[in-house]
């Protein structure tokens, strides 16, 4: 792994101790240009981290914590009328100028706000009285959802869902991690001790290395076989759409690079098939036996995988 | 949008078919029954609207927030703000446009705003399902019916002409396996019973354990055959409710639609089979089937040399084919046409399409015979020629399309000795490799497997050097693949795998 991610990930070890996996998985969205949603129970360190990745980056960060009455303007900003110079100034709202920012509990957001989140996130720039503003970059949000309490929210509709690139859970901390949490912090926070140890040029330099990763049509014809099984899965309602292909192009690239290569194998397709898909595949109302883990799982093992692809061909007995 | 086409188009086709054939009151019944389809709610709901309703149905029926507000007419409920008023009930709009202040009258118009109305119908859907099943089951039936009618030009005329096709078809059947495998005088009914019972417990154990409708067919039709050749029949119906029972235990809960298309076609099946092999069909046919029988025992008595004289005036109204073999004089004007004659029974003839199946089976049997001991050396020299294009891979100019083809090359052959490990990496593999193989041989594995993607995957320019040792990766498989295996596995990897190629 390159000597630079190495570091930003050692940086945010220092608060969140036993979550490399998903800190590699963050990062590697990061570098693909693609925003995060992170589904999982409060307290397990949400906010945590996306600080840590944010000072670690060097990244200008602001949190929002949607309720149901947080309105688009409190996103994208707006004019007022100042009475003494007679005109209409704007004031800028919570996603201007930021670099990362981390949407709390975004399915209590009402479906306007969330309208305008995501559009934002998408065409990284946001309209307001005619004026277009362009957004910071490198622009990245880290939604989060919780599982729990869903009482008086609004679900992502599955079309929004598939705007984010990856669906991460950060899961519980094991007895270590969290022992190693508690001692650190018995009299100091170690938020204090996190440096900033790649600038936001550089990364953008290695975004657009990421860019140029090679691809080789073997990997793009596993890719459409994933996706094409996923669509014709007998529990799928509906399965990953083009856009996921393509973030799954885009995510598996980022993983190339962050494991050191530049060009993309069928292992890295298979590492983040899972998080890619999992938010964008909807099972039918009669598979209630299985789960989209499982089909997805079953979906990489029925799919010949691209380094065998067409070896066996008359070959078996 | 596609399937209502399709389905008001058939539905259409099929009460056009119907009403040109029928000339009768039990055509016209299903005819009814055809036009009366699209009003029958679930079958609309399946067959007749379009799909995208019900989808959309779904997705918005998981929340729907409903937000109302009624708005107060501009002059009836609102009056003049004067001190005292709640500022609440300000109508701030129209204050604006009528710049001055204005309350609203009536409490209706107060905080109505927020109410929300959350609708979820989880059920729904299933309740859907289970009466498109239905509908699919009913219309089926209906599509069933027209089909025979269609089909069975008699039974446009009557049942009975129905009925007395079914019997005729069952009769010929009957004839050919009574003439076949003829019933010994002496034959004492208990064995016959005794097998019988076996097979059907054999038929319920292999059913419970195998889980497999195919199976409950096969041994069902033992079954049937066993108490056509003992000619002890069990009535039709215990034999249909034995297959249901069978096969229905084998259903997967919640059913699928195709369980159910499989489910209802082994029930056909079953149905056919009983009602062509065993006379009597139901409490009507029995009588008549009690004649057949005991022409069928005249019948073996004939072929076993016995010939009884029929009895006087014992006559069969039954439907004959006029365009048969003997009369062909007739054949020219009444093509194709089937009337009632009342003819003596004299002797049963086969119908003559057997011969053409005999002959065709005839003929596949013999190309089968004259091309079955070459099959072998084609095939293996075809893959010896396939196997020498391989290795010219080996060796090609582009050292990366080498490196391909030889790994590749070494991973078929250790799967053909130790297959197991479908679908994995390449990369993965090292990690479940055979005992064994000799010491270091994973680790070798392993970095050719990177090799191998760097080769594959990426633009790199690959060195001579890496080819090599991907090479000798090949020779090492190769001979311990040889030494480890036994002779059958040596033969099918020499012949078969052309190893030593």
């Amino acid at each position: 792994m390159r000597e630079q991610l190495e570091n930003v990930i050692a940086e945010v070890e220092k608060v969140i101790a036993g979550k490399r996996k998903v800190i590699e998985k963050i990062l590697t969205a990061l570098l693909a240009e693609g925003h995060i949603l992170l589904d999982d129970v409060p307290g397990v360190g949400k906010t945590t981290l996306a600080v840590a990745l944010s000072r670690a980056v060097g990244l200008s960060f602001r949190r929002v914590q949607f309720t149901p009455d947080v309105l688009p303007s409190d996103l994208m900003g707006f004019s007022v009328y100042n009475r003494e110079s007679g005109t209409f100034v704007y004031q800028p709202g919570a996603l201007i100028g930021t670099n990362l920012l981390l949407g709390d509990e975004i399915n209590r957001a009402s479906s306007k706000t969330q309208s305008a989140l995501l559009e934002a996130m998408e065409e990284r720039q946001v309209t307001v009285d005619g004026q277009t503003y362009s957004l910071a970059s490198p622009f990245l949000v880290i939604a989060t959802e919780n599982s729990v309490g869903t009482a008086g929210t609004q679900f992502l509709p599955y079309a929004q869902m598939d705007r984010f690139l990856v669906r991460l859970s950060l899961g519980y901390p094991d007895y270590e991690a969290q022992m190693k949490m508690l001692r650190d912090r018995r009299e100091r926070n170690p938020m204090e001790e996190v440096c900033c140890v790649l600038t936001r040029e550089e990364l953008q330099e290695l975004q657009r290395e990421v860019r140029s990763v090679t691809v080789k049509d073997a990997i793009l014809d596993y890719v459409t076989r994933l996706t094409m099984a996923s669509r014709e899965h007998e529990a799928v309602e509906v399965g990953v759409s083009p856009r996921g292909a393509l973030f799954m192009v885009r995510m598996a690239k980022a993983k190339a690079f962050l494991e050191g290569r530049d060009y993309v194998t069928g292992g890295d397709v298979q590492t983040v098939f899972g998080d890619v898909c999992a938010h964008r595949v909807l099972l039918k109302e009669s598979a209630e036996e299985t789960s989209v883990g499982r089909v997805l799982d079953e979906l990489l093992k029925k799919t010949e995988n691209p380094d065998r692809h067409g070896l066996f061909a008359g070959m078996k007995k | 949008m596609k399937k209502r086409w399709f389905g008001y188009g058939a539905w259409l086709l099929l009460a056009a078919c119907l009403y040109f054939f029928e000339n009768n009151t039990g055509t016209r019944v299903v005819l009814l029954c055809t036009l009366l389809l699209p009003f029958v709610p679930p079958v609309r709901r399946a067959f007749f609207s379009p799909d995208e309703s019900r989808k959309d149905e779904t997705r918005e029926s998981l929340t729907v927030r409903t937000f109302e507000r009624r708005e107060p007419e501009d002059s009836g409920d609102v009056r003049r703000y004067v001190p005292g008023d709640s500022v609440r009930r300000i109508h701030w709009k129209l204050s604006a446009k009528k710049d001055e202040l204005l309350v609203r009258e009536t409490a209706a118009g107060e905080a109505v705003c927020g109410q929300e109305k959350n609708v979820t119908r989880v059920d729904a859907g299933r309740k859907r399902k289970v009466s498109r099943q239905l509908a699919a089951a009913f219309a089926a039936g209906i599509l069933l019916c027209a089909l025979l009618l269609l089909l069975i030009p008699e039974a446009r005329h009557s049942m009975q002409g129905l009925l007395n096709r079914v019997f005729s078809a069952s009769e010929a059947v009957n004839s050919y396996v009574y003439s076949r495998f003829a019933v010994p005088e002496n034959q004492s009914v208990l064995p016959a019973a005794i097998l019988l019972l076996c097979a059907c417990m054999l038929l319920l154990g292999i059913t419970l354990v195998l889980g497999s409708r195919l199976t409950a067919l096969g041994i069902m039709a033992v079954c049937v055959l066993f108490q056509v050749y003992f000619g002890l029949a069990f009535p039709s119906w215990v034999n249909i409710l034995l297959g249901i029972l069978f096969a229905g235990w084998n259903l997967r809960r919640p059913v699928r639609r195709k369980e159910l298309a499989a489910f209802g076609a082994f029930i056909l099946l079953v149905t056919l089979m009983t009602v062509i092999f065993l006379p009597g069909v139901n409490a009507d046919t029995e009588a008549a089937s009690e004649k057949v029988r005991d022409r069928l025992t005249q019948m073996a008595e004939q072929i076993t040399g016995t010939v009884p004289e029929s009895p006087a005036g014992e006559t069969e109204t039954r439907h004959i084919h006029t365009r048969s073999l003997e009369n062909g004089d007739r054949e020219a004007e009444t093509e194709q046409e089937f009337r009632l004659v009342t003819v003596e029974e004299e002797q049963i003839s086969m119908p003559h399409w057997i011969n053409w199946v005999k002959m065709i089976l005839l003929l596949l049997l013999s190309v089968l015979v004259v091309a079955l001991p070459f099959t072998p050396f084609l095939l293996l020299n075809a893959r010896k020629k396939k196997a020498r294009e391989n290795r010219k891979a080996f060796v090609s100019e582009n050292v990366s399309e080498g490196i391909r083809a030889i790994f590749g090359q070494i991973v078929v052959w250790l799967e053909t000795v130790h297959p197991g490990a479908e679908n994995l990496l390449f990369r993965d593999r090292a990690g479940v490799l055979p005992e064994d193989l000799p010491e270091g041989y994973a680790e070798r594995f392993a970095r050719c497997a990177a090799d191998f993607e760097e080769a594959t995957y990426s633009l790199h320019p690959m060195p001579e050097e890496k080819r090599r040792e991907v090479m000798d990766l090949l020779k090492e498989t190769e001979t311990a693949l040889w030494n480890h295996s036994n002779r059958r596995q040596r033969f099918y990897l020499k012949y078969w795998m052309c190893l030593h190629e």
